[in-house]
């Protein structure tokens, strides 16, 4: 019998993904290992869920990985498709329940930047842009964010806030006029959430073989660390296959 | 305001309300047939100082061929708008565009576009306006809508807004929740390029799956044009009331099979994956690369039929529209593969 290898730090960030998503909720989901995460989920203990992308796509009948957000495995034999201004305003409404978020730059109150290290003016390095980020993260109820940790990728402060996670930090967020926020960031670590009254970045659970050490030292500023800090269990074997044969079987977003 | 490329007018033009529905009250409403080959369309109605909003998802249902025409023409000092806009880093990288409004430039997991970084970076085009695409989307349907601007939670607090002279802040008038807003301005690009699954002659176009922001922009841009792969009997538009788009927004009417390819079309053709790797992991990272790669693909093509001869001819065709069938499931996708060389960077 061969042994099945143990999982891989992109795979416990998508198997950490997959266990934030609950049965029955909508889901809205962007292309990378977000979408990785949301397949595990619906594939393993949420196979309720509906999903539905920024292109427009609602409800499609699963296929493969897609390769765009505007792939057509996103509006497969979708029962409608809804406009671009509408497929964001179901966020703002309430009818989207968590949406995840990648970001080259994810700073210490859960902003995210995906417009440019450095600045227009002076730009270092000029990134995508925002895309749906920012409205996603300004208008759903509850987003997480991923990323693979380092201190330049977690800075203090973002070179440039193009989602808004919780600003300075406070009630600066609700002030601004913001609905919702991010609620966890998963990253080669393990688990974050945000300290309910700081809103600062706090490590709630480790992946196995993992420290707090080894996360702050992944970190560019003071992580909180829960009191009750959790280890995660490593995810089962048929867990594992199913992420492995059936959800990335190419191994695009999974493997190194 | 001063700008690098773009001029005063072009800036203030994009949120021109008053201008914008004095175009639309002048314009021609004749029913007539307003089809006419992708050149003489791309001279008459694409100018050169337009603002062009793309359309379609860059690389899905996007009049991507009508793009190429509009580099071989040598259109110039347009400035690019659209959600996504993928296709913009192309009209600045060939000189025809030198100023956008922001959203997203890039081919999502395909890689970052080193093209466009490296013209921002030099100074050979200028970001005149930041956005996301919901809040662009926004702009284009408060235009559709008749509308002076809409209020929405989109953008505030973020260095966005800080970055957009178009967006206004104010607490919020109406309601219990008088917490800030963002007011987003009607948006007016000059022109847009919209492919479609079918139109008739007048310009009644018909689009099959997202529409994305292709119906407000139909009727927010000063001129349109639609390319449309097939070209139908405006009694088959009536039968199911299927109109997207109606006649009286559209200037021109191009038949354009294959006019998405590169990219996608739905009910159609699929991607041809290896031709983006190769544009955005070879040949973006090095300027000569690039010149060489559109030099092949758009210079020296005349039309579609010699870029799908370079794409493979036949072969490539089938292939596609097998694979589009097979995503869309309207055939039993497991007679189908979808393996692939990926193309990767050196």
């Amino acid at each position: 019998m061969t042994q099945t290898a143990p999982a891989n730090p992109l795979e416990m960030v998508a198997y950490n993904l997959s266990r934030q998503i609950e049965d029955n909720q909508i889901v809205y989901i962007g292309t990378g290992i977000p979408m990785v995460g949301a397949l595990l989920a619906k594939k393993t203990h949420a196979p309720n869920i509906t999903m539905v992308f920024e292109s427009g796509g609602q409800d499609p009948l699963e296929g493969d990985m897609p390769w765009s957000v505007g792939c057509p495995f996103t509006y497969r034999k979708s029962p409608m498709s809804m406009e671009m201004a509408a497929s964001f305003g179901q966020c703002s409404l309430g009818y989207v329940d968590i949406a995840f978020q990648g970001g080259a730059q994810i700073d210490m109150y859960g902003n995210v930047n995906t417009s440019v290290i450095g600045s227009y003016e002076q730009v270092k390095s000029l990134l995508p842009g925002s895309g749906g980020g920012n409205d996603i993260g300004s208008l759903t109820d509850r987003s997480v964010l991923v990323g693979l940790q380092s201190p330049e990728r977690f800075p203090e402060k973002v070179d440039f806030i193009t989602t808004p996670g919780y600003l300075d930090g406070g009630d600066s967020r609700e002030k601004a006029g913001l609905m919702g926020g991010p609620v966890a960031v998963v990253t080669q670590s393990g688990i974050f959430d945000f300290e309910p009254e700081s809103k600062r970045m706090r490590l709630v659970a480790m992946n196995p073989g993992m420290t707090v050490e080894m996360a702050q030292m992944a970190t560019g500023f003071e992580l909180l660390v829960a009191d009750n800090l959790q280890e995660i269990e490593a995810p089962s074997t048929d867990i594992l296959e199913i992420l492995r044969n059936d959800v990335d079987p190419r191994g695009v977003f999974i493997s190194f | 305001m001063s700008f690098l490329f773009a001029t005063e007018a072009q800036f203030q033009r994009l949120v021109d309300f008053e201008g914008a529905r004095r175009h639309h009250l002048e314009k021609d409403r004749t029913k007539k047939d307003k089809r006419m080959p992708l050149p003489e369309a791309v001279d008459r109605f694409v100018q050169d100082g337009d603002i062009l909003a793309e359309t379609g998802f860059s690389y899905v249902r996007a009049p991507l061929q009508a793009y190429y025409e509009i580099m071989r023409q040598g259109k110039k000092d347009l400035v690019g708008i659209g959600s996504p806009m993928s296709n913009c880093s192309f009209f600045m990288s060939t000189g025809c565009m030198h100023s956008i409004h922001q959203s997203y430039i890039g081919v999502e997991m395909r890689g970052n576009d080193k093209s466009f970084s490296r013209i921002i970076k030099n100074k050979k085009a200028e970001i005149l306006s930041v956005w996301s695409h919901g809040s662009m989307a926004q702009g284009f349907k408060a235009a559709q809508l008749g509308a002076p601007f809409i209020a929405s939670r989109q953008l505030l607090g973020t260095d966005i807004i800080s970055n957009n002279p178009y967006v206004k802040v104010i607490d919020n008038p109406v309601g219990n929740d008088n917490r800030p807003v963002c007011l987003i301005p009607a948006l007016f690009p000059d022109v847009c390029i919209i492919h479609v699954q079918k139109a008739d002659r007048y310009g009644n176009a018909v689009i099959e799956g997202p529409a994305i922001n292709d119906l407000a922009l139909s009727a927010a841009c000063r001129k349109v044009i639609i390319t449309a792969e097939k070209i139908v009997s405006e009694q088959a538009i009536r039968e199911n009331s299927a109109a997207s788009i109606p006649f009286w927004y559209v200037d021109a009417v191009v038949e354009m099979p294959y006019g998405a390819l590169p990219g996608c079309c739905p009910g159609h053709y699929y991607w041809a994956r290896e031709w983006w790797e190769e544009l955005v992991r070879i040949a973006t990272p090095d300027e000569e690369k690039l010149k060489q790669y559109f030099k092949h693909w758009i210079y020296d093509s005349k039309d579609q039929y010699e870029f799908i001869e370079k794409l493979g001819g036949i072969r490539f065709l089938d292939e596609a529209r097998r694979q589009m069938e097979a995503a869309q499931l309207f055939i039993d996708d497991s007679l189908v593969s979808f393996d692939y060389e990926e193309v990767k960077p050196s």
